[in-house]
């Protein structure tokens, strides 16, 4: 082998375990605790990794069901099934729940749980840190839903503009609601941003150099760096907008010299890359299945990472073309246009590197290989009007109609709910040890496949036609309804393909065929665990001497010995490198990040109602956080146990 | 299931290290990074807002009183020589002087606090006037929270270093509470300049 690892000798006087005896150590070392109390205290990436899924799934489900009545309020000119204030806010929710609540977390939640598998390590750097993350997007998702079922869901669109969702013209608590909804989910995905980098960059294999990383990992290491410089900014904006209607301050209040624009500047700044938050791990998942399912390593891997990077920078350069229509001069938008266009370059380049990819192996067309296919044909169509509206005279006569809505639901489903679906079937089996049923999965992608653009090419044309969004009706005599009623079909269509996925699931957890570690023949480390993994993910830390590690080695893989197996202790290696450089204790199950984000939902819900929720919150935030950080109990003997021995 | 053949062993790698070998300090330059990026926005909002006045501070306000803040610049970037000795200390684990060094940064911390409070009145403008007395109290108060999130873990950290469930691992985290400390204290004197000097020459 390459001598990426420095060869240390036993420690004298402790004998070398036998390979089963460390396997039964570790299975007491890392062993869940029961009951509820455990499940509460779970700090293990892949057990925190699943509710996230499952969670942000529900609220795909959710958003979906507000999708679904909205197109069936649309079917037909002058329907009376949900008035104008019902429709403001299930417009609202949808967005605000498809954005904020599903689609960045599943892509967090995805990422940390695989993350750590795919570079060879037992779990995320800051494991506590982690599941207090998951507990404030819980807690803010469940609070939107709850506020909403009391008639308090917000109504001023997912972006909230201004002046319509300041004090003056929405009182009442509902935009505070969006407001602080945002706070919760920012914070999980900075959370989770901070979690993935330090993850990525210090527990990677030993001989995992950056340049033999696995382009999914890349794809979640850019995504988590932009959603690091992204995130701020609508914290902040949301911060603003909850102090003007709370306390009377004057960000956006032009009438004592403040400004409705900064509003849109800053939610843009953010909004803008947020849709590349969600998209770049769609790349990553995109890369592994086509190497997966062409049997080859993807094309041009240099490039597939630089241009990965380039969409990381170039995403924050494009914000104004969301304000085309404010009288932003000229020449800036002139810029901003070229920008848009710009960002077409580095998606070219990954399609053509798929492209060649799969041109050079033979394709099997298992389910996840449909999706990516699918996602190919769909983010064109996307992509191709994201071009069109980037020039600021389309834009202008296509603004606020339902072109937008097409375009943007061609680049979210194709780009990112497509690669998603082929995810869910790919890592389906190592996350359960079971395979989905490929026949149902056919009728999933098809009907999915058929519906979305059953759905949403119609709604170019009614955009083109005039028709405006986020209206809840329109008059026969706009000749709309016919357009309109397809729409909707596809829409049924689309539940329909849901619901087969459900049924796939529900079967496969009772009856699937059990799937082995590697039931794909793939190449990066996550199937070298058993499906599912083990708490401890793997045995030995594996050592990796190439990109395709498992096609190297598939029967056995290089490892390091020497992590202890009575305490929980992962390794730490160097960051371009990965050169084996220290062991770092685990810390034992804890139910202190929950207690936390408890602290955390109470300083944010009051502060809805009274500026002293920041007094009491920031009180018994302060508790928490000694009780999570006081050295004691187990960790603190184990602790000691190791610095007295080392 | 893929099998292992062992090449190497890692026994002998340490438990307890500093700087950039240590996860611990990537999460505290990822939260500067994130809190940088919250203090930055406040001040481009700073400027944008600007634009909306022809005159800054708007007629009938009076411009900040500067001694207080600029005593609290002064101790900010003072702190910083107690703190690099921490740092330093925690490096060579010699824990006598990290106490030492920590007392001081926390009596510091405290005196900052309070200062920082009579920084807002010395602001001369409520942030309910107009908007450039909000968003001057926009960057002062976003710089507080982080300040008193810091006092409070500071003293809850000087305690453990008396206490005797401290953990040789903690000097690590005396290190890393230097590298935050730097940020904090540092980045106040450009977000000074922008709120109590910037109305003198805007
Ligand atoms: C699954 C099928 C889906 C259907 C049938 C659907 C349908 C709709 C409809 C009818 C509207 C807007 C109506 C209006 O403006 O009056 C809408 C808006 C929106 N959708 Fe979807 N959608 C779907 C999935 C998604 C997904 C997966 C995402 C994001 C990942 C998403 C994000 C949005 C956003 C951000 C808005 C704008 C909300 C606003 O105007 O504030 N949708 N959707
Ligand atoms: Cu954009």
């Amino acid at each position: 082998m390459s001598l990426t690892v420095p060869a240390v000798p036993h420690e004298p006087g402790r004998a070398p375990e036998s390979a089963a005896e460390v396997v039964g150590r570790l299975e007491d070392t890392w062993r869940a605790r029961p009951g509820l109390r455990g499940w509460l205290s779970s700090v293990d990436h892949k057990s925190i990794g699943k509710r996230y899924i499952i969670t942000a799934f529900v609220f795909f489900l959710l958003g979906g069901i507000e999708a679904a009545v909205m197109r069936a309020q649309l079917a037909r000119p002058e329907n009376g099934l949900i008035g104008p204030d019902a429709y403001n806010q299930i417009f609202t929710m949808h967005g605000t729940t498809m954005m904020f609540l599903f689609a960045v977390p599943v892509m967090d939640a995805v990422g940390l749980y695989l993350v750590p598998l795919m570079i060879g390590g037992r779990n995320v750097a800051f494991p506590r840190l982690n599941a207090y993350g998951y507990w404030v997007y819980l807690f803010g998702g469940a609070f939107l839903y709850v506020m909403f079922f009391l008639n308090t869901g917000p109504d001023t669109g997912w972006f909230s503009y201004v002046p319509l969702a300041g004090p003056e013209f929405s009182p009442g608590k509902r935009v505070d609601v969006w407001a602080q909804t945002v706070t919760f989910t920012e914070i999980s995905a900075l959370v989770a941003s901070v979690e993935l980098i330090v993850t990525i960059f210090k527990t990677r294999a030993p001989g995992m150099t950056l340049n033999r990383m696995p382009l999914y990992v890349w794809s979640m290491l850019v995504q988590s760096f932009m959603v690091l410089f992204a995130m701020p900014w609508v914290a902040s904006a949301s911060m603003f907008l909850a102090m003007d209607r709370l306390v009377g301050t004057h960000f956006f209040n032009p009438a004592e010299g403040g400004d409705a624009l900064l509003w849109q500047h800053l939610f843009w700044f953010f909004g803008h890359p947020e849709v590349y938050i969600i998209f770049v791990p769609a790349l990553g998942f995109v890369s592994s299945i086509v190497a997966t399912f062409t049997r080859r390593p993807v094309f041009g891997y240099p490039a597939m990472v630089l241009s990965m990077v380039a969409t990381g920078f170039l995403a924050f350069g494009l914000w104004v073309h969301h304000m085309f229509v404010t009288g932003i001069p000229q020449l800036g938008a002139s810029f901003f246009t070229a920008a848009s266009m710009m960002i077409a370059i580095p998606s070219g380049v990954q399609i053509f590197c798929w492209i060649a990819t799969i041109w050079s192996g033979r394709p099997r067309f298992a389910v996840p290989f449909l999706f990516v296919l699918g996602f190919v044909a769909l983010f064109l169509i996307g992509g191709f009007t994201g071009v069109m509206i980037a020039s600021v005279p389309f834009d202008t006569q296509v603004h606020d109609t339902f072109f937008i809505v097409a375009h943007f639901h061609y680049v979210l489903i194709g780009g990112a709910v497509f690669p998603l679906f082929g995810a869910f079937y790919y890592w389906f089996p190592k996350v359960t040890g079971r395979m989905l049923d490929e026949r149902l999965g056919r009728w999933n992608f098809w009907l999915f496949f058929i519906g979305m653009n059953v759905t949403f090419f119609p709604m170019h044309e009614l955009g083109l036609l005039g028709m405006p969004r986020r209206v809840y009706t329109y008059l026969p005599e706009t000749g709309w309804g016919g357009l309109n009623l397809l729409a909707s079909i596809g829409a049924v269509t689309i539940a329909v393909s849901v619901v087969v996925f459900l049924v796939n699931v529900a079967r496969s957890l009772r009856v699937g065929e059990a799937a082995g570690a590697n039931p794909w023949g793939a190449d990066t480390l996550e199937w070298a665990a058993t499906s599912p993994p083990r708490p401890y993910n793997f045995a030995f830390t594996p050592v990796v001497e190439s990109r395709e590690p498992m096609w190297q080695h598939p029967a056995e893989l290089p490892a390091v010995e020497g992590l202890r197996t009575d305490v929980r202790e992962v390794l730490v290696t160097t960051l371009l490198d990965a050169e084996p450089d220290s062991r770092h204790r685990h810390p034992e199950p804890t139910i202190w990040p929950l207690i936390a984000a408890i602290a955390t939902a109470v300083l944010f819900i009051t502060l809805i109602f009274t500026p002293w929720g920041a007094v009491i919150g920031t009180v018994l935030l302060f508790l928490a956080f000694v009780g999570w950080a006081w050295p004691r109990g187990k960790d603190h003997q184990e602790q000691l146990m190791i610095e007295a021995e080392s | 299931m893929t099998g292992f053949r062992i090449v190497a062993n890692v026994t002998e790698l340490p438990t307890t290290t500093f700087g950039h070998r240590s996860p611990m300090w990537w999460g505290t330059i990822g939260f500067i990074v994130i809190e940088g990026s919250t203090l930055f926005i406040c001040a481009i909002s700073y400027f944008y807002l600007r634009r909306n006045f022809l005159n800054w501070p708007p007629e009938g306000v009076f411009r900040p009183a500067l001694t207080v803040a600029t005593v609290q610049a002064a101790l900010m970037v003072l702190s910083n020589i107690p703190m690099a000795m921490v740092d330093r200390a925690a490096r060579r684990l010699d824990l006598r002087a990290v106490r030492v060094g920590m007392v001081v940064c926390t009596l510091l911390a405290l005196v900052m606090c309070v200062l920082r409070a009579l920084e807002f009145e010395a602001l001369n403008v409520r942030w309910d006037s107009n908007a450039y007395g909000t968003v001057a109290w926009a960057v002062l108060t976003a710089h507080a929270t982080l300040l008193l999130l810091e006092t409070l873990e500071s003293l809850v950290f000087t305690a453990l270093l008396f206490s005797p469930n401290l953990e040789q691992r903690d000097l690590a985290g005396a290190s890393d509470n230097a590298l935050y400390w730097y940020f904090l204290t540092l980045v106040w004197i450009p977000l000074y300049a922008i709120v109590f000097l910037s109305p003198y020459v805007m």
